[in-house]
């Protein structure tokens, strides 16, 4: 629902860091976006497009990673990955003592400029 | 040219966020973020809470509304310190709408402040405001199936509020399963059943919460 604010966000970094290290334009910008953060990609990139007009990314793509939520189980001791946006007990044995590792990530982390 | 900038794109929220924990932290306030979906009874649930608490906690309010000011009237004929920030369609509160209306409240003269934020199940729980606990309300009418659907405001938060118990009898809602899923999504999450309208639970709350204030 709110990825217009997240686009501006995200664009404010990228524009940010790449005036600050004196370079003209962006020509793609790449973010990790969990599962689990509540973002839906297409839709991201639908606001992307819309905000990135009239700045030094205006050309720029935005690729974007998707990482599903895994984690590990501390009752058998072996790692996951589910479909969903959350988990709350071991695909594997159904006990609840898990450790959820990935799925929560909103960052962007590289930049192709010129 | 390829460049690495590791950098989370909610960094400038998070920074105006401690920058106005630190506001509150130094005049003393504790804050909650009040979070639920539209119509689960935050305003009721704030009304009920100065009710039971104004005589022995200063209280102040921040009303956030994407649209009137119906929320801040009913607050301030309880004679409290409020502010309504209307969003103008922004689904959320974030760090820096709070951070414009802090002047606007006699911080210093208050022990609690309550930021009730946009009636909205999912995107509130991303933005931090400032806040040293996220409290949610979930309407039991609203239906069991919430926190599987809705999970990340209940891993969010430390306190969930079920609100409208009196509506159990008509619904064939499962509190347990709400309960159960809950406490899988978050194991920490503390649990209170109320009614608004009758009063039932409140004292409970209000004990607890008072309990965290200093």
């Amino acid at each position: 629902m709110h990825e217009v604010s997240i686009a501006q966000s995200l664009l404010k970094i990228a524009v940010e860091s790449c005036e600050k290290e004196g370079y003209k334009g962006i020509e793609e910008i790449k973010v990790k976006i969990g599962r689990a953060s509540g973002l839906m990609p297409e839709a991201l990139s639908f606001a992307f497009d819309a905000v990135k007009i009239g700045t030094i990314a205006e050309k720029a793509s935005l690729t974007i990673d998707e990482i599903p939520v895994t984690g590990f189980c501390e009752s058998c001791k072996s790692s996951f990955t589910v479909e969903e946006a959350y988990v709350i007990s071991c695909p594997k044995c159904g006990d609840i003592s898990i450790r959820v590792e990935t799925g929560h990530e909103l960052h962007v982390y590289e930049m192709d400029v010129f | 040219m390829k460049v690495k900038v590791v950098s989370h794109i909610l960094e400038a929220n998070d920074r105006i966020a401690a920058e106005n924990r630190n506001v509150f932290h130094e005049s003393g306030v504790y804050v909650i973020n009040l979070m639920s979906a539209p119509g689960a009874g935050k305003t009721s649930l704030i009304e009920r809470t100065i009710k039971e608490l104004s005589s022995k906690l200063k209280i102040g309010v921040i009303e956030g509304d994407i649209a009137g000011k119906d929320d801040a009237k009913r607050i301030a004929k309880l004679g409290i310190p409020v502010v309504q920030i209307n969003t103008g369609g922004a689904c959320h509160l974030d760090a820096n709408m709070i951070n414009e209306v802090i002047a606007d409240l006699p911080l210093k003269d208050l022990n609690l402040l309550i930021i009730e934020n946009v009636g909205n199940l999912v995107c509130p729980a991303e933005f931090k405001v400032g806040e040293d606990m996220k409290v949610m309300l979930l309407s039991i009418a609203e239906g069991d199936d919430k926190p599987l659907k809705y999970p990340l405001m209940f891993q969010e938060s430390s306190a969930l509020i079920l609100n409208k118990i009196d509506l159990l009898p008509y619904t064939n809602v499962s509190i347990e399963k709400i309960k159960k899923n809950s406490i899988s999504l978050n194991k920490k999450l503390k649990i209170f059943e109320v009614s608004c309208k009758t009063g039932e639970g409140i004292r409970k709350w209000v004990e607890w919460l008072q309990s965290l204030i200093k």
